[in-house]
């Protein structure tokens, strides 16, 4: 009987997109219940999806009845629950958070439009999770790319309009790079599901070498561009900054990661002998370390909080893309991990970061001093954010660190172990001081402006928090759950 | 020689990377907006255009089955599926449109480096 309810998921969040701005357009409030309804929605579907998982297995959905050669198919496995469960949570509690915040950073006039986008960001973002066709990932592709441009430039600042436009630019080349990619596939294989493609590879490979490599790496280039993978970062500081605080949470906790799991499943697709002899993956872990190194150098540089955060998405980035260049056993493991502990501890931190600009209107780190004792709770749960971040024992930030440690000696390239410490020293470097200043800052500034913070912006964080510690202490579902995902993905 | 035959029979596919390139290097190479813009679409349709290639057999028709005809039928999938592309590309194109007015509303000016320059200047 759970057979139909990945497709209702879609649907409900598709068809609510469409009816929010009608609601929105007399009664605001309503638009956001139905929203956040939705979201909530999305999230008690993943947790039965996991159920339904864990007790009958994967299996999958034919749009429109059509079998699969033809048709759209949906896969729901274990790696298709564990993002939707992610995408739910986070996306819930940001937008619980977002109904007071938005209140002050965009206008009554297109709020229920933020709604709208935000809901067809996560249409798409689920889409790309559930669908098993290579095509129709690239729609769902470019349906998250023009949502969360949108819901960049819904701010009307100058700087929002210019940050979207050079991402739109640069993903619409991404996209494109995926496109010419899936072009090659078929060319090779005449199929577009990705189980079906898998099934033409090895014949394919053989006789038509360099479509497949070529194929490879674009899809590279493509997905990377869009994950902001280090040297195709360029986009990322400005965007996911000047956006709107549950934008920039957004954007940075679930949208830059999905990109990364659709690279996952593309990767599953190719055969392990040419993994072998193409150094491919070693290409996506040089990358992914000079990507944990350099996002974080970035990030000592700046001064604005939300840019700080932005740069050390770059940074945190790369440890997932490090289990994907290993592809294998734990160091995979930890990468995925990573996407669940850096899509709770960077939604927390942007979230808190948007209750200090919301409570006294201070953007520049260097203006932190005394926050520790006006905003208390909201400099607490940001500590707990530093510290993961950092890797500390007992945050989940280390769990997915010692994961890929521990990975990074099993594939014998120990190298990374000093990647992953150095990273996370530097991480140090540039959270530690903010914490400082914020508690031992000599004399608190005379406060600018001061509002008090509504329970619905604060609770959100720290239920983040809490999750934060809860999942350092406790990671073994989460862990269990992703051995799963690599054992129906056929990977050791 | 081969090679020369070779190509001509992939003409298709060699224009198709021919197109790819100009727009590439358009969009990265050129200061303007407008430019920029087109040279993404001029990318986009190379992808188009080797998209829907990979589906053509010379001397093929359009798939339309009829009772007792047995011809060499073109595939239809690719012609399909650019349909979709082509629609997500022209609203791609309307909503980078209409970031650019909103710049152009706010510097007077197209230029990218302008921008950069006038925007440095602001922020001081």
């Amino acid at each position: 009987m759970f057979q139909q309810l990945p497709v209702i998921l879609l649907i409900i969040l598709l068809g609510a997109a469409f009816i929010v701005p009608l609601l929105g357009r007399k009664r605001e409030w309503l638009a956001f219940i139905l929203t956040a309804a939705v979201l909530f929605a999305l999230f008690l579907g993943a947790i039965v999806l996991l159920f339904v998982v864990r007790y009958h297995g994967p299996f999958t959905y034919q749009l429109g009845n059509w079998p699969p050669p033809w048709g759209i198919e949906l896969l729901v496995d274990y790696l298709a629950v564990y993002v939707l469960m992610i995408l739910g949570t986070i996306a819930f509690l940001v937008m619980a958070y977002g109904a007071r915040d938005l209140q002050h950073e965009i206008g009554t006039n297109v709020r229920h439009w933020y709604y709208s986008l935000y809901l067809l960001l996560l249409f798409a973002m689920s889409g790309m999770a559930l669908t098993n066709d290579l095509f129709n990932l690239f729609v769902f592709m470019e349906i998250s790319a023009i949502a969360s441009c949108g819901i960049i430039s819904i701010k009307e600042e100058r700087r929002c309009a210019e940050a979207a436009l050079k991402y739109l630019i640069l993903s619409t080349l991404g996209s494109g790079c995926f496109l010419l990619a899936v072009a090659m596939l078929y060319m090779v294989t005449g199929n577009l599901n990705l189980q079906y493609v898998a099934g033409g590879l090895p014949a394919a490979l053989s006789l038509y070498p360099y479509n497949i490599l070529i194929a490879l790496s674009l899809i590279i280039v493509g997905l990377g561009v869009k994950a902001a993978l280090f040297p195709l970062h360029v986009w990322l500081p400005d965007a996911h900054s000047a956006a709107p605080t549950p934008s920039s949470a957004v954007l940075s906790a679930l949208v830059i990661k999905i990109y990364a799991v659709a690279m996952v499943k593309i990767f599953a697709v190719f055969p392990a002998e040419l993994f072998a002899v193409v150094p491919v993956l070693e290409i996506v872990l040089i990358l992914s370390a000079l990507a944990a190194v350099a996002g974080s150098v970035f990030a000592m540089l700046q001064d604005d909080i939300k840019k700080m955060l932005a740069c050390s998405s770059i940074a945190q980035i790369g440890f997932v893309f490090m289990g994907i260049g290993f592809f294998e056993g734990q160091a995979l493991i930890g990468g995925l991990l990573h996407i669940f502990n850096h899509a709770v501890i960077k939604a927390m931190l942007f979230l808190a970061a948007g209750l200090i600009i919301y409570a006294t209107g201070i953007r520049r780190i260097s203006e932190f001093r005394g926050l520790g004792m006006r905003l208390p709770l909201t400099m607490s749960a940001f500590v707990v954010g530093a510290l993961a971040m950092v890797g500390i024992p007992g945050t989940s930030g280390f769990v997915s660190k010692w994961y890929l440690a521990l990975g990074a000696l099993e594939s014998g390239k120990p190298f990374y172990i000093v990647v992953i410490l150095l990273s996370s020293l530097l991480n140090g470097v540039y959270y530690f001081p903010i914490v400082i200043t914020a508690f031992f800052g000599s004399e608190p500034q005379p406060s600018t402006e001061r509002r008090d913070l509504p329970l619905s912006m604060l609770v959100p964080v720290l239920l983040l928090a809490a999750a934060t510690i809860f999942f350092g202490f406790y990671p073994r579902p989460l862990v269990e759950l992703l051995q799963q995902v690599l054992a129906s993905q056929g990977l050791r | 020689m081969d090679t020369v035959f070779r190509l001509g029979d992939n003409l298709y596919y060699l224009a198709a990377m021919v197109l790819f390139i100009i727009g590439f290097h358009t969009m990265l190479t050129h200061a303007n907006l407008i430019k920029k813009l087109l040279g993404m679409n001029i990318m986009e349709t190379a992808i188009f255009l080797f998209f829907v290639a990979t589906g053509y057999i010379r001397g093929g028709r359009a798939p339309i089955m009829q009772v007792g005809q047995d011809h060499l039928y073109v595939n239809p999938l690719p012609s399909a599926l650019i349909l979709t592309g082509i629609v997500v590309a022209v609203s791609i194109t309307a909503y980078a449109l209409s970031l650019i007015i909103r710049l152009y509303r706010h510097y007077g000016t197209l230029d990218a480096n302008e921008i950069a320059l006038l925007r440095a200047r602001e922020d001081e």
